[in-house]
């Protein structure tokens, strides 16, 4: 009988056909994809995308050049100088380059620092025509910090509780 | 020999000795914050604790000896208990600010904190905070960071002699201050940075620089003083940033200067990054194949006796032996390496060495220094006087100025006159020296360097025979060099050969017009003005006295920048290691030699550093046993003459600026204006 | 001179005017047919496709054929000049002239010939030359091994292919293809001959080199057969060429086995649409099946390719001609004209 049953199978398509059915059916199901530029998806408050240097409410900037960034990004992206700042004497940095080309967007770098100053904000169009373009330095960093502040406090704020 | 117990491993030890070191000897590490094994015990943090069976309470290691038959415990779950309580204690009073501290990654209290302490903290009341101190241009004080473990105070107190630091206030309120607002007047107070478990006190010129993770480490000597301390020199990039001591009980313990350890910014300042030539008045910068061509051009054809070579206190000897070599090739026999014209007996190696050995002064139980201050000239072996002082038993006498050593002496005389008088025994001080089992001499540049310092030379070498300072295992005739290249230079023979010119003939040559080429290796402390019309190639690395009076510059290494060779006071030849490349096109010394050879017509016949030190060698054996100190053979040296009544004067007039790095420091500037020209006086209430 | 109006310059003019209505509106087919193959392809993957360019991505097309046209034509080294450029406009011109014989309605034909079926045979032969040449003349060994696994491919499936139209034929008695349809007036062919038209639908496929067996342009392993190294135009000649060559074998199909511009039924609003209508109805319905088909199918491998067309097909097609045959004589059903 199943030599029967198979061979009825066989030319009577019913494999290939119900495989077309199922196509069939997928075509009037709702669309899984968006209207990208015009509409975007949800993001993660834990998404991680572009970086960015944040600062106090009082626009003092954040970082206080521990390094401890520097020293655990796996793609040894992060380059920073630190020294002592002419007026206060505090400890900053000279320079905080990130080279975007190297970075992994693994994270690890907002997760070492103690005063929440880099950042990966939830921003994921920054292309540029240059390869250079994409050598962050610290005005580039401080620049998107203060572009994205509201945003990157609501995501930490968001985030916070899981912490 | 009580014997005791360490965690079941049974081990002996000398009677006196603290449980703390007893566990030392079998490798049981225990942690501690206050205890340090060159200052006196204070028992002060508690992290030693350690259960001592039939003992009530756990006890502090470090300052409880060692009975027979005591059964020690460190790892229980008591003594665990016990430091996890002790680290809380220690934390509830120090902030958390380790991502801006400069201790972050080289600190005691982090990485104990790590190994002992609890995972979070109980305490929720509001933290102590205490305002920081001004110790000076060279420490930065963080006082809230301080867990009191006092071994700052211990240090000045006790190595350097200087008791300015000291705590106030007990319990929450103790402060560790120098009373009146005053910075820290000693020359090795930046040893205290090292000495900070926490971060209470750092590096001021390398604050928030680097972190000790980022930094390149290389082994290497320091060269701004004669006794060639062990040094580490930690780079990023190519920039020195910090110099550290490195462990040497024979020589600097674990010591160094302060001139040592913070002027290495000066590495990086005024530096000669390319060759130079003097076109119509001006410097220009050139090649180096014009430099040497114009070399060429006014040497060649020159009998030797037209050239003279002076050495610097800096140079190198395989640089030194390079120049040798060449100078010889050019037929010149007027060359030498005693910038300041001491009256050094080069023949004779006793003659030129601190032939005690540094370590040897823990020996000596009388001392007469001469013409000497061994506080600026070489802070270590001041620093080892010192130790022996505390030691007790140890009689000081100085000739020459009259100065705060920090330890007691008798003081002789300013000038040479007392030296006659104490070798016929007619002077007190005489008995004694001759009283005395291990009695030293040491002779300073100050006293050799004077038109009558062959005939002190000469009454020393007799005073050192007549109070028994040499014999046949003990042998204290001490010359005090303030150069780090002196001993290495005189090894080598850099002294002027058969009917050459010493440096003050050269110079008087030079102002005759008899020299017409001077070549000066990194020699920058004589007078330029004297040299005359001379065609001046200054070989060095800063652009200092020497190189503005050059016409040719041709720019060399540093001492982090080469694989070198020094010889330090005892005779010790010891190697720097290449820390950092040099600047620019700038070369290693030896090398620019050898090339500079070729251009004249005179090639040097070694191609490689082994051939040259092999060549070294061969001039003086010393030069193939490093680290080591080789005994020099008694000789008979000195002159004698009529000694002038002029009083002892140190060489050096400014500790924090003796050399052209660090007189290109910014903070040795800042030393110096603060420490040496009298502007300590004016702070606090002279405001 | 009137004569030579009348008898030539009229004729030429109205043949031309001819070939322009077929062309003309089946080139822009072709290029829907691109558009229509991306929607109904995203769709199915539950995606939006081309939306962009004009309303719902409508002048897409438009923008492909621009930018195709306006790149640069890239003939490599190697290749043997004067063929590369002929390939694709031999394969193109081979998809057009096969629509001189296709009726769209009831005397809707440019040639009506008794050979029609023949001439199509032909034609579509024809077509492997196209690519045989474009794969030798592009030197490059991509290009040619896509070229020999396509000419052995449209080899294989041609001979069931033919087999298959000989049992339509015999069942309608006549080459013409516009008495095939009117044949088909009391039945299509489609219901006594369904297996027929299955084996001929799967064969189209590979005769088009379509999905699932695509193993020609096979992307993963000969990086896209044996148009690798044609650019711009010459690229858009195949593309069109190949498009063209979908809707006309749909076409066929339809005069074959669907009634041509037949109604389904001969009664009250369905005679009221046009033929031309229904015909482009029939051929759209089987356009959606090829683009069904790609969606649904992966990629057959060579050797079961090989298989079925041989192996299957042809002994299918050959019992099936026999099983025609022997009905026909035994009920006396054969058409006698």
């Amino acid at each position: 009988m199943s030599f029967l049953d198979r061979s009825a199978r066989a030319f009577l398509l019913t494999e290939l056909l119900s495989g077309m059915a199922l196509t069939l059916r997928y075509m009037f199901k709702p669309k899984a994809t968006i209207n990208y530029p015009f509409e975007k998806g949800p993001l993660s408050p834990r998404f991680r995308g572009e970086h960015a240097l944040r600062r106090y409410p009082n626009g003092e900037e954040r970082c206080i050049s521990c390094k401890l960034c520097e020293a655990v990004c796996p793609a040894l992206a992060i380059t920073i100088e630190g020294d002592v700042r002419a007026d206060d004497g505090s400890r900053r940095t000279r320079r905080y380059d990130i080279d975007m080309t190297k970075c992994i967007y693994c994270g690890m770098c907002q997760e070492s620092c103690p005063v929440d100053a880099i950042v990966e904000g939830p921003n994921f169009e920054f292309a540029t025509e240059t390869r250079s373009e994409l050598m962050y330095n610290k005005e580039k960093l401080l620049a998107n910090g203060d572009r994205w502040e509201t945003e990157l406090a609501a995501r930490i704020a968001a985030d916070a509780p899981y912490r | 020999m009580p014997k005791l117990t360490i965690d079941g491993i049974e081990v002996e030890v000398e009677a006196g000795t603290t449980i703390l070191q007893a566990c030392e000897t079998i490798g049981v590490e225990i942690p501690r914050f206050c205890y340090h094994e060159r200052l006196n015990i204070a028992g002060n943090c508690r992290m030693c604790l350690v259960e001592v069976e039939k003992a009530p309470k756990p006890v502090a290691s470090c300052a409880m000896p060692v009975a027979e038959g005591m059964v020690v415990h460190t790892d229980t779950p008591g003594v665990h208990k016990a430091r996890k309580g002790v680290m809380e204690f220690l934390l509830i009073n120090h902030p958390l600010d380790c991502p801006i501290c400069d201790q972050g990654g080289e600190c005691d209290l982090q990485d104990q904190a790590m190994a002992f302490g609890g995972d979070r903290g109980r305490y929720a009341e509001s933290k102590r905070a205490v305002r920081d101190k001004d110790f000076g241009p060279l420490i930065s004080t963080w006082m809230t960071r301080c867990i009191h473990c006092t071994r700052c105070i211990r240090f000045s107190k006790e190595v350097a002699g200087v008791p300015e630091l000291g705590a106030t206030g007990r319990g929450e309120n103790m402060e560790v201050t120098t009373y009146v607002e005053k910075a820290l007047s000693s020359e090795l107070s930046g040893n205290m940075i090292d000495l900070c478990p926490v971060g209470a006190l750092t590096n001021r010129p390398y604050a928030f620089k680097a972190r000790p993770w980022e930094l390149r480490k290389t082994e290497s000597i320091d060269v701004m003083d004669a006794v060639g301390a062990n040094i580490r020199v930690d780079v990023r990039g190519n920039e020195v940033l910090r110099v550290l001591p490195r462990l040497n009980e024979e020589i600097n313990e674990e010591w160094i200067s302060d001139k040592t350890r913070f002027a290495c910014d000066g590495l990086s300042k005024q530096r000669l990054d390319r060759p130079y030539l003097r076109v119509d008045g001006k410097l220009q910068p050139t090649t180096w194949a014009a430099a040497f061509a114009a070399i060429a051009d006014k040497v060649k054809g020159l009998p030797g006796s037209k050239i003279a070579a002076i050495a610097g206190d800096q140079a190198d000897a395989e640089a030194m032996m390079a120049l040798k070599d060449l100078m010889a090739g050019l037929g010149s026999a007027n060359i030498d390496c005693r910038q300041d014209g001491a009256a050094i007996d080069a023949s004779t190696r006793a003659a030129y060495l601190f032939n005690s050995t540094i370590a040897g002064i823990e020996d000596a139980d009388a001392i007469l220094l001469i013409g000497s201050n061994p506080r600026w000239e070489a802070p270590l072996v001041n620093a080892r006087i010192r130790k022996r002082y505390l030691r007790g038993g140890l009689k000081v006498g100085v000739l020459g100025e009259r100065l705060n050593l920090t330890y007691g002496y008798e003081h002789l005389g300013t000038d040479a006159g007392p030296l006659q008088s104490i070798l016929d025994g007619s002077h007190a001080f005489a008995q004694v020296l001759k009283d005395a089992k291990r009695p030293m001499i040491i002779l300073g540049m100050g006293a050799l360097s004077r038109p009558d310092g062959a005939a002190i030379l000469g009454l020393a070498r007799k005073l050192a025979e007549a109070t028994g300072a040499v014999s046949e295992e003990w042998n204290s005739f001490n010359l005090l060099h303030t150069a780090a290249a002196r001993v290495g230079g005189l090894d080598l023979g850099f002294v002027p050969g058969q009917g050459g010119r010493d440096v003050a003939g050269i110079l008087d040559g030079a102002q005759k017009g008899e020299i017409s080429v001077v070549y000066l290796l990194a020699a920058d402390e004589i007078d330029t003005a004297k040299l005359g019309n001379a065609f001046v190639i200054y070989q060095g690395h800063h652009g200092d006295a020497g190189a503005h009076r050059a016409d040719v510059i041709l720019p060399g290494a540093a001492y982090t920048e080469k694989n070198a060779t020094y010889v330090n006071l005892e005779g010790r030849v010891q190697r720097t290691q290449l820390a950092v490349f040099p600047p620019g096109d700038a070369k290693e010394d030896w090398k620019i030699l050898r090339a500079l050879s070729e251009a004249l017509g005179h090639k040097l016949p070694y191609d490689g550093i082994v051939q040259l030190r092999a060549r070294m060698a061969q001039v003086n054996p010393v030069f193939a046993t490093v680290d080591e100190v080789v005994p020099a053979s008694w000789g008979s040296f000195g002159g004698e003459g009529e000694l002038s009544g002029a009083p002892f004067v140190s060489p050096i007039k400014n500790f924090y600026m003796t050399d052209p790095i660090s007189r290109s420091s910014k903070t040795m500037a800042d030393c110096s204006a603060l420490f040496v020209n009298g502007q300590q006086e004016k702070t606090g209430t002279h405001g | 001179m009137a004569d030579f109006v009348d008898g030539y310059v009229l004729p030429t003019a109205i043949i031309v005017a001819q070939i322009l209505a077929i062309v003309l509106p089946l080139l822009v087919a072709v290029a829907y047919l691109t558009y229509a193959e991306r929607k109904v392809i995203a769709a199915m993957q539950m995606r939006k496709g081309p939306n962009v360019v004009g309303p719902f991505g409508l002048l897409q097309p438009l923008a492909d054929g621009l930018k195709l046209f306006m790149k640069e034509t890239v003939v490599p080294s190697g290749a043997n000049r004067a063929v590369f450029v002929l390939a694709p406009m031999l394969t193109f011109i081979l998809s057009l002239i096969a629509w001189a014989v296709i009726p769209f309605n009831e005397g809707w034909v440019l040639a009506d010939i008794n050979v029609g079926v023949l001439y199509l045979f032909a034609i579509s032969s024809l077509g492997v030359y196209g690519i045989i040449m474009a794969g030798w003349a592009s030197n490059s060994k991509y290009a040619f091994l896509g070229a020999m696994r396509s000419a052995a491919q449209m080899v294989s499936y041609e001979v069931s292919i033919g087999l298959v139209m000989i049992s339509v034929l015999l069942t309608a008695g006549t080459l013409n293809l516009s008495q095939l349809v009117e044949a088909q007036k009391t039945v299509w062919y489609v219901i006594p001959h369904l297996p027929m038209f299955v084996i001929f639908f799967i064969s189209a496929l590979a005769e088009t080199n379509r999905a699932p067996f695509d193993l020609p342009e096979a992307e993963a392993e000969l990086v896209s057969g044996y148009n690798v190294e044609y650019s711009s135009m010459t690229f858009a000649l195949f593309f069109l060429g190949e498009y063209a060559n979908m809707i006309l074998m749909s076409g066929i199909m339809t005069i074959l086995f669907l009634g041509g511009w037949l109604p389904p039924l001969d009664i009250a609003p369905f005679n009221w649409i046009p033929g031309i209508v229904w015909f482009g109805l029939k051929v759209a319905l089987l356009l959606f099946g090829f683009l069904w088909v790609r969606a649904t199918f992966p990629r057959y491998r060579y050797d079961q390719l090989m298989r079925l067309g041989w192996k299957v097909f042809l002994p299918f097609s050959l019992i099936w001609l026999v099983l025609t045959a022997g009905v026909l004589m035994a009920t006396g059903w054969v058409p006698t004209k």
